[in-house]
């Protein structure tokens, strides 16, 4: 073989193993996914019709589930975007600071991210039984007991504390983003500052911010990306209830797929997911790229 | 050197990948219509190689130390067959079937599984992953052995698809001591329950304990005003989807749900409780009513609960004859298993009235004819299989009347009802959309 045809070949292979890994158990799965996406199967027969986009058509115009899934998962998305990244970033300015037990609360803070879902949903769950709860517990305790409701039993609430739960289990990872970040950023640059008379909320504005660039690109488009996601703490916590209040997009695709024997429906609110999903993170990772 | 072995191992390794997956592809994928349905069943082996037979069942931990010893004896009486129970314990009719679906859906499906009667069936049998049975039904005389309706309630276009191994049926437990604290009885009219209900009230006493989560156990209670108001008739018609929903009869029957919750007659904030923490209240004494099945014994024993204590009655309707909400169990057989023949003739001994006997405390809602729970140890488990087996006619929780989609829809009406977003007059006529709804989108092209 010529030394040219050799380098040519050679990189090929050594990405082999990793490509044919990545065809089977990713791709593969997906394009077949989009396949049952225009059909009509139900997941179970062994047969099926093609029914072109007429899934996607009903996904849009006549679903009015889809809809109201899509409204929540917006919902959602907004207050991922803003309330755990803002605390995220708040408690890893905080804990930045030579504070006496700063790594017992770096650790506590984070140690949520490390659960499984299922289980903080099971947990947070029985957290807000209307009977025996903890919160309702603490409420009355402390005189607040005309406070205490069903918190996953009323419709209007019902999302708000399932939102709750995924603040507590998503602001460590935020925090701890921010925090590597934080360490990056050269001592120097604050000393000029301060040479040249910033202090306290200039300091933050004019040199933290910048700098935190990156994390906030990190932290902003993973958020995106999980809002778009969720699935175990509505499952676990209010199946989709009360009604279909709680419906998000994941919830909604696992529904048909598998409850309702809409397997080709089900796939293709998957890859409306999937579309909406791409469009945050293509742009990321090309970022992420780059630099 | 190094790189030519590793491009040499990684090749390989690359290679082995391919062949696997492409040996590993799933045996049934989404093949266009018309397509042919399977030939016939594969020979099974030779009886001298050791036979595996899968069920899939929703046992929980403590009913497979009942079931265990069964199939031991089972497995000790044929050693060349050994029997593997694959469970999904906990959630009821909400996740089983859908995990048992991606199991057949993947090419290997166990050769019998656990199901319910009624629609939760439907899909399975349209999907043409179960097997007649009618040949065994007569080989084995399947169809003197069992309880009558529970025969008619998993016959489907005329043919039988499943064993039933159970008759369930369903009423109010109470706790007698408490029922005589309270000063109330056992009500023998539906004004007579609302009379129980508002007297419990006074005391501060919850008439009813619901879990709303999945949405079926609020059903029980929705099901139980919709007898009494639409009347065995209606109801049936209902459930079969002849009659609209907008009828008289439902609106009423909503308007009692609101009139229960509103007169703080049932466990308030119950819709997405967990069922099964419902009975909290119920032990604690703080509610007086769990609308519950002839399984509930077993759950009182569980809990540490003198199940002397307790008792039940079937909800009064005010029409004759007086029904109650029942529905069977069934074992079915895959249309894919190795081995129909050995599964056929295992159900029929796990349902003989000979083990029946032997293993009373996994038989004691047997639907076969001729068995009898242990009464001694079971009084009430006994009592309630008396009417269960006696009753001339009854009807089938919604949840087996409609399929799963459908069902949602009716939930999302009730929940609605409980949570009074909705008219009960509204609420009729968004459960007829969605009858409609489901209707125009299964509609079989």
């Amino acid at each position: 073989m010529s030394y040219r045809a050799r380098t040519r070949i050679v990189p090929w292979l050594f990405l082999l193993p990793a490509l044919v890994w990545y065809f089977i158990f990713l791709v593969y799965p997906m394009a077949y996914s989009f396949v049952i996406s225009l059909t009509d199967w139900d997941g179970l027969s062994r047969t099926s019709n093609w029914v072109g986009f007429a899934n996607y058509i009903n996904i849009v115009f006549n679903d009015e589930v889809s809809r109201l899934a899509l409204r929540n998962n917006v919902i959602w998305t907004v207050g991922t975007l803003l309330i755990p990244t803002i605390l995220g970033l708040v408690l890893a300015v905080l804990l930045d600071q030579k504070l006496f037990g700063r790594t017992m609360f770096r650790t506590i803070i984070y140690s949520p991210a490390v659960l499984p879902l299922v289980a903080v949903g099971l947990i947070w769950a029985w957290m807000y039984n209307p009977q025996f709860g903890f919160i309702n517990e603490v409420l009355k305790a402390i005189g607040l007991g005309h406070l205490a409701r069903g918190w996953l039993s009323t419709f209007e609430t019902a999302l708000p504390a399932t939102f709750v739960t995924a603040i507590w289990t998503g602001v460590g990872f935020s925090m701890t983003v921010y925090l590597a970040a934080l360490q990056g950023i050269p001592a120097e640059q604050y000393e000029a500052a301060r040479i040249d008379g910033a202090t306290g909320l200039r300091l933050f504005w004019h040199i933290t911010l910048p700098w935190l660039r990156e994390a906030h690109v990190i932290v902003l488009s993973l958020a995106v990306i999980s809002s778009f996601k969720v699935f175990d703490l509505i499952y676990t916590m209010t199946y989709g209830g009360p009604g279909r209040s709680t419906q998000v997009m994941g919830t909604w695709m696992y529904f048909n797929a598998f409850q309702y024997y809409h397997a080709g429906y089900g796939s293709a609110i998957a890859w409306v997911i999937a579309i909406i999903t791409l469009t945050v993170a293509v742009p990321y990772i090309r970022h992420m790229s780059r630099d | 050197m190094r790189t030519e072995k590793y491009l040499r191992l990684s090749s390989l390794f690359a290679l082995t990948v391919l062949l696997t997956a492409c040996v590993g592809v799933p045996a049934a994928p989404p093949a266009q219509a018309p397509a042919q349905q399977p030939a016939e069943q594969p020979a099974a082996p030779a009886t001298s190689e050791k036979i595996k037979l899968r069920i899939a069942s929703i046992w929980d931990a403590q009913a497979m130390e009942n079931v265990q010893p069964v199939l031991d004896e089972y497995m000790k009486l044929n050693p060349n067959i050994e029997i593997v129970v694959e469970n999904t314990a906990g959630s009821g009719a909400a996740i089983y079937p859908d995990i048992l679906k991606t199991n057949i859906a993947s090419g290997n499906p166990p050769d019998a599984f656990f199901m319910w009667g009624g629609e939760i069936a439907g899909p399975f049998i349209e999907a043409g992953q179960v097997a007649d049975l009618t040949a065994y039904y007569a080989k084995y005389g399947w169809d003197k052995k069992y309880s009558p309706w529970t025969l008619d309630r998993i016959t489907r276009n005329g043919k039988k698809y499943g064993v039933p191994w159970t008759a369930r049926g369903m009423g109010f437990w109470y706790n007698k001591e408490n029922f005589a604290k309270w000063g109330v009885e056992v009500p023998n009219t539906f004004a007579e329950q609302e009379a129980l209900c508002a007297k419990l009230k006074a005391q501060n006493v919850y008439c009813v304990s619901i879990g709303g989560k999945f949405g079926w156990h609020t059903m029980r209670v929705l099901d139980y005003f919709l007898e009494h108001h639409c009347g065995p008739e209606k109801h049936d018609q209902l459930n079969a989807l002849q009659i609209p929903w907008t009828d008289p009869c439902v609106v009423e029957s909503y308007r009692t749900f609101q009139k229960w919750i509103d007169n703080g007659w049932v466990v308030p904030d119950f819709l997405t409780v967990e069922p099964n923490e419902s009975r909290f209240p119920f032990f604690k004494g703080e509610a007086a009513l769990v609308l519950e099945g002839d399984w509930y014994e077993g759950v009182l024993k569980n809990n540490e609960q003198d199940n002397t204590k307790y008792g039940f009655y079937i909800p009064p309707t005010d029409h004759t004859p007086l029904r109650f909400s029942t529905f069977p169990e069934q074992f079915m057989i895959t249309k894919d298993s190795k081995y129909p023949d050995e599964t056929a003739a295992f159900l029929d001994w796990f349902t003989s009235v000979e083990t029946a006997k032997k293993y009373p405390k996994v038989f004691a809602s047997s639907a076969t004819l001729g068995t009898n729970p242990d009464c001694s140890e079971w009084p009430l488990t006994c009592a309630m299989r008396e009417k269960i087996l006696a009753a001339q006619s009854t009807y089938p929780p919604t949840d087996q009347a409609f399929r799963k989609e459908l069902m949602d829809g009716f939930f999302e009406v009730q929940d609605s009802i409980v949570a009074k977003k909705i008219t009960p007059e509204e609420g009729a006529k968004l459960m007829q959309q969605r009858v409609e709804e489901w209707k125009a989108k299964n509609k079989k092209s």
